[in-house]
């Protein structure tokens, strides 16, 4: 054998620890990607039907309908969505319209996704004290936006459908500026350049199309 | 000629032998067990008292295992089983649900006596570091266990737990879609929970406590921290 400077011992360990990577990379490699593939995922908001629309019209004064939706057709125990309807006695079906005749609410709390309650003052977070006033927004306690909305379409003439879930904030004249979702306890719209801010907080991947503008 | 009938300590003595050429065992526990340690007081019992709580977080945790169902539909209704129904199975719950306070509680009185000897100071830093994976896995194993109880205290509880990640900068929602094993609460998050609390990380913990226990005994039990006697530290 040609003298190439390698010793018997020095390739036997060599191969050794070569073999041993590899053999940890068949585990690890697959494992690894097993265990973090979930974080790829994107949640998709599946439409739904809330109720007739007449089950939400009788209210009177702030008194929100209470709707129970399933967010995950497969999983249908473990995410119960509630959405809370509020008729505001106006006529416009079209949600984004500053008379429509709905706001649907979700009570996800902004704080860390406890769920809010309806009082006649807006709604009441039980689990850390949040609260807000009937248009959604943070009166007190540690939420950090208002309470996130559902786009929502009126089909076959009588029956509500949610369609669309946004996260919400509101410019200085109180209108209602949509974004697409994020955590609960994100901001919506923080300070700064808006590319350092998505880097910051970015959306949860919902597939989303474009975002509306409230009129 | 009688046969030479060997009495009882030559019986021990010879069966110790016998173990000890082959396995070498007794050699070990003798070196484990018969140190010599400096005087100690009821402060030092805190390590030890915790490794019987994790002993006994592990038998009953086993024991929960066999009865339990982690999945959307049948956890409640088996936690419910397992209290209500089975032999003693209210206590065995019982031990496992104190334990885990009892657990933390130990936890922190075994930190705050390491923290107020110094014992974590030179040779025994390792020492301390292995303690502090303990102790974050620790942490892991209350919040991965508090979700299979399944009733709504359990179910907002990680909800807020998971969110409280979530509202991490850059890396909140991956966090939180890894912690669910998907963008929403669902069947996987249950019994991801599960295969956390009750495979992987008691098995880490397992593997800490076996470097933490080597470390003890190689390096020693911290003696009372004492400041030097004026006449010591003039080299007298």
């Amino acid at each position: 054998m040609a003298d190439d400077g390698t010793t018997r011992g020095q390739f036997l360990s060599l191969s050794t620890v070569g073999i041993g990577a590899a053999i940890g990379g068949v585990i690890g490699v697959p494992a690894t990607a097993y265990i973090l593939a979930p974080v790829t995922n994107e949640a998709q908001f599946q439409p739904v039907f809330l109720g007739k629309v007449d089950q939400f019209t009788s209210e009177q004064g702030f008194d929100p309908t209470a709707a129970t939706y399933v967010e995950d057709p497969d999983n249908p125990a473990t995410s119960p969505g509630l959405a809370w309807v509020h008729s505001t006695g106006k006529s416009n079906p079209d949600w984004t319209a500053a008379d429509a005749m709905f706001v649907v609410f979700s009570n996800r709390c902004m704080h860390l996704g406890c769920p809010v309650q309806a009082t006649s003052q807006g709604f009441q977070c039980p689990c850390h004290g949040g609260a807000y006033n009937t248009v959604g927004q943070r009166i007190a306690g540690p939420p950090i936006r208002p309470l996130d909305r559902f786009q929502w379409v009126i089909k076959n003439s009588d029956e509500l459908w949610i369609t669309q879930r946004w996260s919400v904030d509101f410019n200085g004249d109180g209108k209602v500026l949509y974004f697409p979702v994020k955590m609960p306890g994100q901001p919506v719209a923080p300070p700064g350049p808006s590319i350092v801010a998505d880097v910051l907080y970015p959306n949860v991947t919902y597939d989303h199309g474009a975002v509306p503008q409230a009129k | 000629m009688p046969i030479p009938v060997p009495d009882g300590k030559q019986l021990v003595l010879q069966t110790e032998d016998w173990v000890e050429y082959r396995t070498g065992f007794p050699t070990l526990v003798r070196k484990f067990l018969f140190r010599k340690v400096p005087p100690t007081g009821w402060f030092h019992t805190l390590g030890s008292s915790l490794l019987t709580v994790f002993i006994i977080q592990a038998v009953t945790g086993s024991l929960l295992a066999m009865s339990y169902n982690p999945s959307p539909n049948g956890a409640y209704e088996s936690i419910r089983y397992i209290t209500d129904q089975e032999t003693l199975g209210w206590l065995i719950r019982g031990m496992h649900k104190w334990g885990a306070s009892m657990m933390v509680i130990l936890l922190f009185l075994h930190m705050g006596r390491v923290f107020f000897y110094g014992a974590y100071k030179y040779p025994r830093e390792m020492t301390w570091l292995t303690g502090s994976l303990i102790f974050i896995l620790t942490m892991a194993m209350g919040l991965t266990g508090y979700l299979l109880v399944w009733d709504e205290r359990a179910y907002w509880a990680s909800v807020v737990a998971v969110n409280i990640n979530g509202t991490a900068p850059v890396l909140g929602p991956f966090i939180s879609k890894f912690l669910l094993g998907g963008p929403v609460f669902g069947a996987q998050t249950i019994s991801r929970f599960y295969a956390l609390h009750m495979l992987m990380i008691p098995g880490l913990i397992g593997a800490l406590i076996f470097v933490h226990l080597w470390l003890v005994v190689k390096l020693g039990v911290t003696p009372w921290p004492s400041r030097p006697v004026p006449d010591e530290a003039a080299g007298d």
